[in-house]
C-alpha cells in the first residue's frame, strides 16, 4: 500500500518543475452534437496525446510551444490544427462523419491501431453503428447477442437469460446502463435484450484487466452508455419488426445546449394474434416493452448535467390473475464539473429496481402472489486528474445501498389472508479507489490502482445461526437473533489491487498483461440449468461470505497489412473463492433458512482466446475462438465414493464450454445490399445423467453416482444469415432521411440444437401396478429455422 | 396452472423434443427400501429391491431372504414376514400397531448387511371438507368443468408436515407432479403460516389435469357431475417432506420451454443408513410412519348446481 503511494507521488516525471500548459475540451459529432467517447487527440511533436473520456472530455499538458495537433475518431474525418500554446486553452472540436461508410467496421476501436496501443486488454468496445449489420434472432439488433460473438463470451443456449464471460455465471456480470446496475438483461427469456439499440451510444465489455473504478462482480463489467440526443435537429428513428416495433425521438431542448432522447419498444404478438384466437380474451397476455429516456443540459464550459431513465417490463399472463412478470427500472442523475482544465469530475446518483414475481388463483378469495425485488441506491463521485502527458489519475468513491425483498408472498385461501413474506434485507457497499494510467516510455504503458471496499450487512430483521452438518446436507438452524434497523450484522473489508501493462514491440505489435482481484457481495442463487428471470439475489451475510476472484491474463496483439487485419491471442487464468452452490433439493423461492441450504467452495477457469478481424473492404468480419475450462470444487458436491467426509472433487460448472467459435462475415454486394452471416459453434454444456432408477411408493426416481457434470449434451452449432437493403424508399434523395430493410433467417439449416437432456417418466398418467416407462429426450428451445424481417427508418 | 402456462408459451415458440437413447454405465444395483407405513386398519408392507438401469422399464424385483422388523421406544418388536408381495405385518383384519407420538426404528438385515432408519408418527388434522368450484370452459378445455378443493387446517405448532393424496373414482392420482405436500399450511419451512387453512395451491392440487385424448392441446375436465373424490392427509416426518420435495424436483420434468426452469439432476435424500459406516454400500429409499385422516365426496348435481350459482353470483 505505502509502496504504491510512493510510486505515484514520487514518480520522477511528476516532479518536473517546468512550466506546463493544458489543452482541454470536448470532442463531439458535428451532425448531432453527441460526444465522442475514446476520440484521440494526438500531438506529433510529443508523439503522444490524450483520449476523450466517457463524457467526451480530454485534457493534456505540454510545455508551451507550437504543435501539430490531430483530432481523430474512426469513421470520422481527421481534423488537423496547428496550435500555439502559451497558456491553458479550451478547445471543443466537432468531427464530421465520413459520408459513405462503405468499409463498414463491425467491432470498432477508437483508432485504427487502438488494439495495439491501448493498455487495456481483455476488453471489447462496440459502437452501436457497427452492430447494426450482425444478424440476430428475429432480425433485431441486439447488444447482448452481439457481445456473444466476441472471444470469451458465451451463453448456455437459447432461452438462457444473460451471458457468460470466461466461465463465469450470468450473475457474475455487472451490467451498467448509464452507471445504473441492470439486474436482468433479458426480454422474453433471453431471446432479446432489454437495451434499445436506438438509445445506446456505446458498449464496452471488460473481461479482465478491470480498472479500479469498477467493482462488485467477479466475471465482467458491461458498461452501456446511452445517447445524449441530437442537440441540433429533431430526429426520428424507428423500426417495424416481426416481434416488436421501436420508435425514438431525439432533439434539442435548447439548441446546442440541451437535448433529449426518448425511445420505446413493444412486442405485439398479442395484438396481432387477438383477432385470430380467443386465448387473450380472458386477460391472458404475452408482451414486453421498454422505454428509455435521457436529457442533458450543457450549463456552461464547466458544468453539464444528465438525467436518464429506463423502464422495461415483461408480462406473461394466462388469464387475468395468473402468470408472471419482471422488469427493471433505473434512474441516473449525473453532474460533470470541471474544477480546472486538468481536474474533471463527475457525480452520479443512481436508483435501480428489479422486481419479478408470479401469481395464481381463481378469484379474489383464492390467490397466491409471490414477488421479489432488489432496490439499489448508488452515489458515485469520481475524479479524473490529467496530470501531464504521462499520467492520468483517476480516483473516487462509491456508496451503494441495497434493499432486498427476498419473497413477498401473500396467500389468500377462502378469503383468509396469510402473509408468508420474508424480512427485507439491507446492506451497504462502500468503496474508495484510485488509479493511474501511466506512460512510462514510448514502449511501456501501465494502468494500476487499488480499490478498497467494505460491505455491511444491516438490520432490521433477523440473522440466523446454523450448526454444522455433513457437507452437502442442510445445516441445522440453531438460533435467530433480531436486529435494530441499520444495525451491523456482518462486516467485510477487502482490498482489490488491479494492474495492467502494455509493451509495444513495434508499431504493429504489442504484448500486454494484467492482474485483477474482484469481490462480489451479492449472489444470484439459481438452481436451474440456465439463469432465469426469477432467480433470487441474496446479499452476503454472517453466513455467506463475499465471493473473491483473481485473474491474470497475458496477450499478444498484432496488426497486419496497415491495420487491415487485427489479430490477438490472450490466455487467462482465474481462481475464485466462496463460490455459492446449494444442497440438493434446496428451496429457493420462499425460504427463511435459505442460508442453511447454501454451500460454498472454490472455482477456477482458464482458457485461450484467439481473434482475427478484417477491418475494411467489401468483405469484412471476424473470427473469434475460445478454448476454455471452468470448474468448481465444493465439499458435499461431486464427492464420488468419499461418503465419510464428502470432500468435493473438481467438476465442470454449468457454463463450461470447451470450444466456442464464432465467425461473423459481411459482404457488401453493392451500395445498397449487404449480406451477413454468423456461424456459431459451442461445445455441449455439462450435464448429469442418472445411472439407475428405483421405485418408491410407485414413483420412479433417478439414481446417480455422486458425480456432477459427467456427460456433455451434444454440441451447439448454428448459421444465421441476413440481407440488408439500404435506402429502400428514401433512396439518396435526402441525406438525412435513410431507411433499410433487413431480412434474416436464424438457424438456416434447421438444426435442433439441444438445450438440455431430460430423463423422465413422461407427463402422462401411468397405470398402477404396471412398469413405468422411463425415457430420455433432448429438448431444443428453437427447433426450426426462424425467418424474420424488419424495416427501419430515420428522418 | 404451470402446465397450462407452459403449453401456452411452448405454443408461441419453436421448441421441440426428440427421444434419444444415450448409453448409460452399468447399473449400480443399490439396495432400495420402500417403507411407508400408516395407522389404517389392515396389513403393513415394506418392499426391498435393487436399483436397475434407468431405461429398464420393469417392476422392481423384490429381494427375498431378509430379516425385517420395527422396534419402538419401549422395546416392542414387530416382525414383517416375507411374502411374494413384500414383507408384511398383519392381515386385512389387523388394526395398526403404530401410535401417534411414538418413534419407530426400521431394521433390515440382508446379505449380511444391516440397514436401519427411524421415523416418528406425528398427528394429523381432519379433512374438514371437499368443495367444488364451477369453471366456465376456457381455452384449455372443451367444456365447463369443476375444480375440487380440500379444506383442512394445519395443526398448531411450527414444523408439521403432510402429504395429501387424492383418488378420483378410486384411481390414485399418481403423477409425480401431483405429489402434494405441505409444510405447516404452506409450501416450505419459514413461511410463517402455522395453524392455518392450507394455502390455495395445496387445496387445489387434488385435481387431475390430463390431456384430452381427442386433442393434445385440451385438457379433460378435472371433475364432472357424478365423479367421486377421496382425499387422505398423511402426517409425515420433516425429513420425509424434504425427501418428497426432492422426488418432485427430480421426477417432474416438463419438456419444451419448461426445461428452462428445470433443476439439474441430483440424488434424493434417504433416512436409511448402513450400520457399517465404512461400507461402500448405501441403501436408498425411505422409512416413514403416517397417521391418516380422510374424506370422500361425490360431486352430485345439487353440489354442482350450487357451485354454478356461486360462480354466477361472483360475476
Amino acid at each position: 500500500m505505502r509502496l504504491l503511494f510512493l510510486i505515484i507521488f514520487f514518480n520522477a516525471s511528476w516532479l518536473s518543475a517546468q512550466q506546463m500548459v493544458t489543452l482541454s475540451g470536448e470532442i463531439s459529432d458535428a451532425a448531432n452534437g453527441e460526444s465522442l467517447v475514446g476520440a484521440v487527440v494526438y500531438i506529433k511533436q510529443v508523439e503522444g496525446g490524450a483520449v476523450t473520456n466517457v463524457y467526451g472530455f480530454y485534457s493534456l499538458s505540454v510545455t508551451p510551444g507550437t504543435y501539430d495537433v490531430e483530432f481523430r475518431y474512426v469513421g470520422f474525418n481527421t481534423q488537423n490544427m496547428v496550435l500555439t500554446l502559451t497558456e491553458n486553452m479550451r478547445l471543443d472540436i466537432e468531427l464530421v462523419e465520413i459520408e459513405k461508410e462503405l468499409n463498414s467496421v463491425v467491432v470498432s476501436a477508437n483508432r485504427e491501431d487502438a488494439n495495439i496501443r491501448d493498455v487495456e486488454m481483455s476488453t471489447a468496445k462496440l459502437d452501436i453503428k457497427s452492430i447494426l449489420k450482425v444478424p440476430t434472432f428475429a432480425g433485431e439488433v441486439d447488444i447482448i447477442k452481439s457481445i456473444q460473438l466476441l472471444p470469451g463470451v458465451s451463453t448456455v443456449g437459447e432461452g438462457a437469460s444473460g451471458f457468460n464471460v470466461r466461465g463465469g455465471g450470468a450473475g457474475q456480470n455487472l451490467v451498467l446502463l448509464d452507471e445504473a446496475p441492470v439486474y436482468q438483461t433479458s426480454h422474453l427469456f433471453g431471446f432479446f435484450s432489454v437495451f434499445n439499440p436506438d438509445a445506446v451510444k456505446d458498449v464496452k465489455l471488460y473481461k479482465g484487466g478491470i480498472p479500479p473504478r469498477y467493482g462488485g462482480r467477479l466475471a465482467s463489467i458491461l458498461d452501456i452508455r446511452m445517447k445524449e440526443g441530437n442537440n441540433k435537429d429533431y430526429q426520428f428513428n424507428g423500426g417495424v419488426g416481426t416481434v416488436f416495433s421501436r420508435f425514438s425521438v431525439e432533439g434539442p431542448i435548447k439548441k446546442e445546449k440541451a437535448s433529449f432522447i426518448l425511445a420505446g419498444r413493444r412486442s405485439y404478438v398479442d395484438v396481432l394474434a387477438k383477432p385470430f384466437t380467443d386465448v387473450f380474451d380472458n386477460g391472458a397476455a404475452l408482451y414486453f416493452y421498454d422505454l428509455t429516456a435521457k436529457a442533458n443540459w450543457d450549463i456552461d464550459d464547466r458544468n453539464r448535467v444528465y438525467l436518464s431513465g429506463y423502464f422495461g417490463r415483461d408480462v406473461f399472463k394466462f388469464d387475468e390473475r395468473q402468470g408472471f412478470d419482471w422488469g427493471n427500472q433505473t434512474g441516473t442523475i449525473r453532474w460533470n464539473h470541471l474544477f480546472s482544465d486538468k481536474l474533471f469530475s463527475n457525480f452520479t446518483g443512481v436508483f435501480s429496481d428489479y422486481d419479478y414475481g408470479f401469481s395464481f388463483g381463481d378469484d379474489a378469495s383464492d390467490t397466491f402472489d409471490w414477488s421479489s425485488n432488489i432496490n439499489t441506491y448508488d452515489f458515485k463521485p469520481e475524479f479524473n486528474y490529467f496530470l501531464n502527458a504521462q499520467n492520468e489519475i483517476v480516483f473516487g468513491a462509491e456508496f451503494l445501498f441495497y434493499e432486498f425483498e427476498p419473497a413477498n408472498a401473500i396467500g389468500v385461501s377462502d378469503g383468509f389472508i396469510s402473509d408468508i413474506s420474508l424480512d427485507k434485507k439491507k446492506s451497504l457497499e462502500t468503496s474508495v479507489y484510485f488509479g493511474n494510467n501511466q506512460k512510462i516510455n514510448d514502449r511501456l504503458s501501465t494502468q494500476y490502482g487499488l480499490r478498497i471496499s467494505s460491505f455491511l450487512y444491516l438490520g432490521g430483521g433477523n440473522s440466523y445461526s446454523y450448526g454444522t452438518a455433513i457437507p452437502g446436507e442442510r445445516k441445522p438452524w440453531i438460533g435467530t437473533q433480531s436486529h435494530d434497523n441499520m444495525e451491523t450484522i456482518a462486516h467485510y473489508e477487502v482490498l482489490e489491487p488491479r494492474a495492467s501493462l502494455r509493451y509495444t514491440l513495434n508499431p504493429r505489435s504489442s504484448i500486454k498483461g494484467s492482474y485483477n482481484r474482484m469481490n462480489q457481495f451479492i449472489h444470484l442463487i439459481s438452481n436451474t440449468v440456465a439463469a432465469t428471470p426469477i432467480d433470487v439475489w441474496q446479499p452476503s451475510t454472517n453466513n455467506i461470505k463475499p465471493q473473491t476472484g483473481n485473474q491474470i491474463a497475458v496477450g499478444y496483439f498484432k496488426n497486419l497489412q496497415g491495420n487491415l487485419f487485427e489479430t490477438s491471442a490472450e490466455v487467462y487464468y482465474k481462481w475464485n473463492k466462496n463460490q455459492v452452490d446449494y444442497i440438493d433439493g434446496a428451496d429457493i423461492l420462499i425460504n427463511e433458512f435459505l442460508e442453511g441450504d447454501l454451500l460454498s467452495g472454490d472455482g477456477r477457469a482458464y482458457g485461450l482466446e484467439l481473434y482475427l478481424r478484417k477491418t475494411r473492404g467489401r468483405f469484412n468480419g471476424w473470427i473469434s475462438y475460445t478454448l476454455g475450462k471452468s470448474e468448481l470444487k465444493i465439499d458435499g458436491v461431486n464427492y464420488g465414493t468419499d461418503m465419510a467426509e464428502r470432500k468435493g472433487q473438481w467438476y465442470p460448472n454449468r457454463f463450461d464450454q470447451r470450444h466456442n467459435l464464432k465467425i461473423t462475415n459481411n459482404y457488401q454486394i453493392n451500395d445498397r445490399i449487404t449480406l451477413s452471416g454468423v456461424f456459431s459453434y459451442l461445445s455441449g454444456t455439462p450435464t448429469t445423467f442418472p445411472n439407475d432408477r428405483f421405485s418408491q411408493q410407485g414413483y420412479v426416481i433417478p439414481l446417480l453416482k455422486n458425480e456432477r457434470g459427467n456427460v456433455r449434451i451434444p454440441d451447439y452449432h448454428r448459421l444465421d444469415v441476413s440481407v440488408t437493403w439500404d435506402n429502400v424508399y428514401f433512396g439518396k434523395k435526402g441525406r438525412k432521411n435513410t431507411d433499410y430493410f433487413v431480412f434474416s433467417v436464424y438457424n438456416v439449416y434447421n438444426r435442433r440444437n439441444p438445450f438440455a437432456i431430460m430423463f423422465s417418466q413422461g407427463s402422462d398418467r401411468q397405470p398402477i401396478d404396471e412398469p413405468v416407462e422411463t425415457i430420455a429426450s433432448q429438448i431444443s428451445i428453437i427447433g426450426s429455422f426462424v425467418p424474420a424481417f424488419s424495416y427501419n427508418f430515420k428522418f | 396452472m404451470k402446465k397450462i402456462f407452459i403449453s401456452l408459451i411452448a405454443f408461441a415458440f419453436f421448441s421441440c423434443e426428440n427421444i434419444i437413447y444415450p448409453e448409460l454405465e452399468p447399473s449400480l444395483e443399490q439396495y432400495v427400501v420402500d417403507a411407508w407405513l400408516n395407522d389404517l386398519p389392515g396389513s403393513q408392507k415394506i418392499f426391498l429391491s435393487k436399483s436397475n438401469n434407468y431405461f429398464m422399464s420393469e417392476l422392481p424385483k423384490l429381494l427375498s431372504g431378509a430379516e425385517v422388523y420395527l422396534t419402538d421406544e419401549d422395546g416392542n418388536r414387530y416382525d414383517f414376514e416375507e411374502t411374494e408381495g413384500g414383507y408384511v405385518w398383519g392381515d386385512s383384519s389387523s388394526t395398526s400397531f403404530l401410535q401417534v407420538g411414538t418413534s419407530y426404528q426400521l431394521n433390515v438385515s440382508i446379505d449380511g448387511i444391516r440397514f436401519s432408519g427411524t421415523s416418528e408418527m406425528n398427528p394429523v388434522p381432519p379433512v374438514d371438507s371437499i368443495t367444488f368450484k364451477y369453471q366456465e370452459k376456457d381455452f384449455s378445455t372443451a367444456e365447463d368443468y369443476y375444480l375440487a378443493e380440500v379444506v383442512a387446517t394445519d395443526l398448531a405448532g411450527v414444523g408439521n408436515t403432510y402429504w395429501i393424496k387424492a383418488w378420483k373414482n378410486e384411481v390414485y392420482l399418481n403423477k409425480a407432479s401431483e405429489i402434494n405436500i405441505a409444510y405447516d399450511a404452506g409450501f416450505s419451512a419459514g413461511g410463517n403460516i402455522d395453524g392455518q387453512v392450507f394455502i390455495q395451491p395445496i387445496q387445489e392440487l387434488i385435481n387431475p389435469f390430463d390431456t384430452d385424448e381427442a386433442g393434445e392441446a385440451l385438457i379433460e375436465p378435472p371433475y364432472s357431475i357424478g365423479d367421486t373424490i377421496y382425499v387422505e392427509i398423511h402426517s409425515i416426518s420433516e425429513s420425509a417432506f424434504y425427501f418428497l420435495n426432492e422426488v418432485k424436483i427430480q421426477t417432474v420434468r416438463s419438456g419444451g420451454f419448461g426445461a428452462l426452469f428445470a433443476q439439474p439432476f441430483s440424488n434424493v435424500s434417504t433416512n436409511l443408513i448402513n450400520e457399517d459406516v465404512n461400507s461402500a454400500i448405501h441403501p436408498v429409499g425411505f422409512f416413514n410412519v403416517s397417521a391418516i385422516s380422510s374424506l370422500e365426496q361425490v360431486l352430485t348435481s345439487e353440489i354442482a348446481q350450487k357451485a354454478q350459482e356461486e360462480a354466477e353470483n361472483k360475476n
